[in-house]
C-alpha cells in the first residue's frame, strides 16, 4: 500500500520542428494511500499515458513519480511493485489459471508452500477456485480479467493497482457483478486503486476521487458528487451526467442576467473583460412550471423522450437555444409552449470554459 | 443440378489436367519405372516385380545415406532454429536497423546454392583456402575439411545453416512482430526478467510459428543435395553421401533407372511418414496448450 506522488509529470513527443507535442500537461497530482481513484476522460485524453508512467512502461518526458517518497522515475517496471490490468484480459496462454496466479510469486523465487498458499487465498477471493487447474485460455473474458487481476493481488507487495479499462470487454451483466467484486477487495484489503475509463457512471460508482482529463489536461478532481454538482470546468459539465449540463448564452447587465432576452437572475458575476459569458445548469435543476407566471422563463416544446422512469424534455428558447430539463412526468404537444424555472443556487457561471465566480438572488 | 455441375467440371478442368500432368503422372510413371529392371543396357518398361525393392533392402549403403541425411537435416535445421531465433529477438527491438539487418541476411538466401557451394569449397580447400589460412594463423595445425568424414559433414551442416538460417530468422520475426504486447508488459509488470518473460510468454506464444518453420525447413533440408555435389561428391568416400545424392548416383551416373525409381519412392513414403511423425511430435510437445 502506497501514496503516488506525481510532480510536474508530464509527457510529450517531439514534433518535427522541435516542439514537444503534449500527450500529458506537466501536471501534480496526489493519489492516497488506499484511496480508490478514478481517471475519466475521452479516448486520447491522456488517461492510458499517465497510467503507463506511473507503472514504468513508460519514460515521462519531464517530471517525477514518488512512491511514499521515494523517486522511482527511473525505476524498472519489475522493482515498482505495481499490479496493472488491461483493457484487455492477458494470461500467459500455455499456463494452467494456478500457474497464472502463480508467476508473479515464482517471479520473486518464493517457496512452493507459500505460492500455494497465497494462490489458493486469491482464486478463493475471485471464485477461481473451481477452475484453477484448467488451462487459463480457454476460459471466458471475464474469468481472464478475474485471473490478471488476480496477479495483481496475489503479491502483498503491491503498491498500487493499476486498472486501464479493465470492464471494456465484459458483457453488461457480468460488469456490474465484477464492479462490485473490485470495490469489495479494494476496500478489504485497503490497496490503493486507479481506475482509467471513459464511463462516467463506472467512474462514479467505484471511485472516491474522479480525476476528470481533457486533452492531456487534469480539468478537475473532486467526488462523484463534488463534479456533478460544482464542475469547475465546462469540460466537467459536458462530460459528467446524462444528459449533460445545459450551457446558455447569458448577457449581464446592470447586475440582472438574461437569457434570450428573459432575466433569469440578479447578481454579481466575476467575468474577465470580452469573456465569454456562458450560464450552466444541470437538466436536474431545471423546474417545469405547471402555469405560467407572468415573468417566467418560457420555452417552446421539441421533444420529450420518455426513458422509463424518468423523460427529458427539450425545450428551444427564443433565441433558438435548446435546453434540457430532466423531469419525472411531462405531458406537451411539440410545438406548445411552456414555462421554467432555474433552481438559483444550482446556478453556476462559466467563463471562457472555466467557472467564475457569482453571487445571485 | 446436373447442368451446374457439369460446368463446374468444365471450368475446373484446366487445373485438374495440369494437376495430372505435373503431379500424377510423374508419380505413377516412376512407381512403375520402379517395377521394371531399365538400366543402360536393356533399356525400356519390362516387369521385373518387385525386384529392386528386395535389392533396396540389402543395400547398406542406401540406409546410411538416409541415416546420414536424418543427422545433416537435423543437426543443420536445429542450429538455424536456434541461430534465427536469437538473431530475430535481436531485430526485434531495434527498430532503427532493422530494415538494413533484414536485407543483409537476406543476401544468403538469394543465392544460387550451387554459386555459393563453389565459393564455400575454395574457402575449405585444404592448401589454398582462407580457412585453413585462418587455422594456421592462430598456431594450429591445417584443418582437413573437405577428406576427412566428419570435417566434411560438418562443412555440409555449415553451408547448409549459412544459406538457410535467413530464412528462419525472416518466418521468427515475423512472427515476433506478430505477437501481443500486452502478455510482455504484464509480464514485466509481474516481475519477470526478460529470460523468464522469454521462456513463459514469448517462447510458448511463439510455438505454432516455430513448429511451422521447422517443418519447412525439415522438408527443404532433407533434399542437400547440391551442396553435397559441389563440395564433397559425397565423399570422402560415401561419408557425406546423401539419399539424394545417392540415388542421383544410381540413377544417372549408373543409369539404373529402375532401381532409382524404386529407391525413390522408397525415400518419399520414408520421408512422408518421418516428417509427420517428427510434425505431430513438435505439435504435442512445443504446442500442449493447444491440446
Amino acid at each position: 500500500m502506497a501514496r503516488i506522488t506525481l510532480e510536474r509529470l508530464g509527457h510529450a513527443y517531439n514534433r518535427s520542428d522541435g516542439t514537444p507535442n503534449y500527450a500529458l500537461y506537466p501536471l501534480d497530482l496526489v493519489w492516497e494511500d488506499g484511496g480508490t481513484y478514478a481517471l475519466l476522460g475521452p479516448s486520447g485524453c491522456g488517461k492510458s499515458t499517465m497510467l503507463n508512467i506511473v507503472s514504468g512502461l513508460l519514460t515521462p518526458s519531464e517530471g517525477r513519480v514518488l512512491i511514499n517518497g521515494r523517486d522511482v522515475t527511473g525505476t524498472r517496471v519489475a522493482q515498482r511493485n505495481i499490479a496493472q490490468v488491461f483493457q484487455f484480459p492477458v494470461v500467459y496462454a500455455s499456463k494452467s489459471v494456478y500457474e497464472n496466479l502463480a508467476f508473479p510469486l515464482r517471479c520473486r523465487n518464493m517457496a512452493n508452500r507459500e505460492v500455494d498458499r497465497r494462490v489458493n487465498e486469491i482464486a478463493e477471493l475471485l471464485n477461481l477456485d473451481t477452475i484453477l487447474h484448467r488451462p487459463a485460455r480457454k476460459l471466458t473474458p471475464d474469468a481472464k480479467q478475474l485471473i490478471s487481476l488476480g496477479r495483481g493481488l496475489v503479491r502483498d507487495d503491491v503498491a498500487v493497482i493499476l486498472m486501464d479499462e479493465p470492464l471494456t470487454v465484459i458483457d453488461p451483466q457480468l460488469k456490474f457483478h465484477l464492479r462490485r467484486k473490485l470495490k469489495d477487495i479494494s476496500a478489504r484489503h485497503g490497496h490503493t486503486l486507479v481506475y482509467v475509463t471513459h464511463d462516467q457512471n463506472e467512474a462514479m460508482t467505484l471511485a472516491e476521487n474522479v480525476i476528470v482529463m481533457d486533452n492531456g489536461r487534469v480539468a478537475q478532481v473532486g467526488t462523484p458528487q463534488e463534479l456533478f454538482e460544482n464542475p469547475t470546468h465546462a469540460h466537467v459539465g459536458y462530460f459528467i451526467g446524462s444528459p449533460s449540463m445545459n450551457f446558455l448564452p447569458v448577457s449581464l447587465y446592470n447586475g440582472k442576467l438574461s437569457i434570450a432576452g428573459q432575466v433569469v437572475a440578479f447578481g454579481t458575476v466575476e467575468v474577465p473583460e470580452g469573456g465569454n459569458l456562458l450560464l450552466g445548469i444541470r437538466p436536474e435543476f431545471v423546474d417545469i412550471l405547471p402555469d405560467a407566471p407572468p415573468n417566467a422563463l418560457k420555452a417552446k416544446l421539441s421533444e420529450v423522450q420518455d426513458l422509463g422512469t424518468y423523460q427529458i424534455v427539450t425545450g428551444q428558447l427564443a433565441d433558438g437555444q435548446c435546453v434540457k430539463i430532466k423531469t419525472k412526468s411531462f405531458k406537451g404537444i411539440p410545438g406548445d409552449e411552456f414555462a421554467f424555472r432555474l433552481v438559483q443556487d444550482r446556478i453556476r457561471m462559466f467563463c471562457d470554459g472555466k467557472q467564475v465566480k457569482a453571487l445571485l438572488t | 443440378m446436373y447442368g451446374l455441375t457439369r460446368y463446374k467440371l468444365f471450368f475446373l478442368l484446366p487445373g485438374l489436367l495440369v494437376l495430372l500432368a505435373i503431379i500424377l503422372f510423374p508419380l505413377i510413371f516412376t512407381i512403375r519405372v520402379s517395377f521394371s529392371g531399365w538400366d543402360a543396357v536393356r533399356p525400356g518398361l519390362d516387369w521385373i516385380g518387385g525386384v529392386n525393392y528386395g535389392r533396396l533392402l540389402a543395400d547398406g549403403r542406401f540406409w546410411q545415406s538416409l541415416s546420414r541425411l536424418g543427422l545433416m537435416a537435423v543437426s543443420a535445421v536445429a542450429i538455424e532454429y536456434v541461430l534465427g531465433f536469437g538473431l530475430a529477438l535481436l531485430v526485434w527491438r531495434q527498430i532503427r536497423f532493422r530494415r538494413l539487418v533484414r536485407v543483409l541476411f537476406l543476401i544468403p538466401m538469394m543465392t544460387t546454392p550451387v554459386v555459393m557451394a563453389v565459393i564455400w569449397r575454395t574457402v575449405f580447400h585444404e592448401s589454398l583456402g582462407p580457412a585453413n589460412d585462418l587455422v594456421t594463423l592462430f598456431g594450429f595445425a591445417p584443418i582437413p575439411w573437405l577428406t576427412n568424414a566428419q570435417w566434411a559433414t560438418f562443412v555440409v551442416i555449415l553451408v547448409d545453416v549459412w544459406q538457410w538460417t535467413p530464412f528462419m530468422f525472416l518466418l521468427l520475426l515475423a512472427g515476433l512482430l506478430s505477437l501481443p504486447r500486452e502478455p510482455l508488459l504484464a509480464a514485466a509488470i509481474d516481475g519477470a526478467g526478460p529470460i523468464r518473460a522469454f521462456w513463459n510468454v514469448t517462447f510458448p506464444a511463439m510455438a505454432p510459428i516455430s513448429v511451422g518453420a521447422i517443418i519447412i525447413r525439415l522438408i527443404e533440408a532433407s533434399k542437400i543435395m547440391e551442396t553435397v555435389y559441389v563440395i564433397t561428391s559425397g565423399g570422402p568416400g560415401t561419408s557425406t553421401e546423401t539419399s539424394s545424392y545417392y540415388i542421383f548416383i544410381r540413377g544417372l551416373r549408373d543409369f539404373q533407372i529402375g532401381y532409382a525409381a524404386a529407391l525413390s519412392i522408397t525415400y518419399l513414403v520414408i520421408m512422408i511418414v518421418l516428417l509427420t511423425i517428427i510434425a505431430k511430435l513438435l505439435t504435442k510437445t512445443l504446442i500442449k496448450a493447444e491440446a
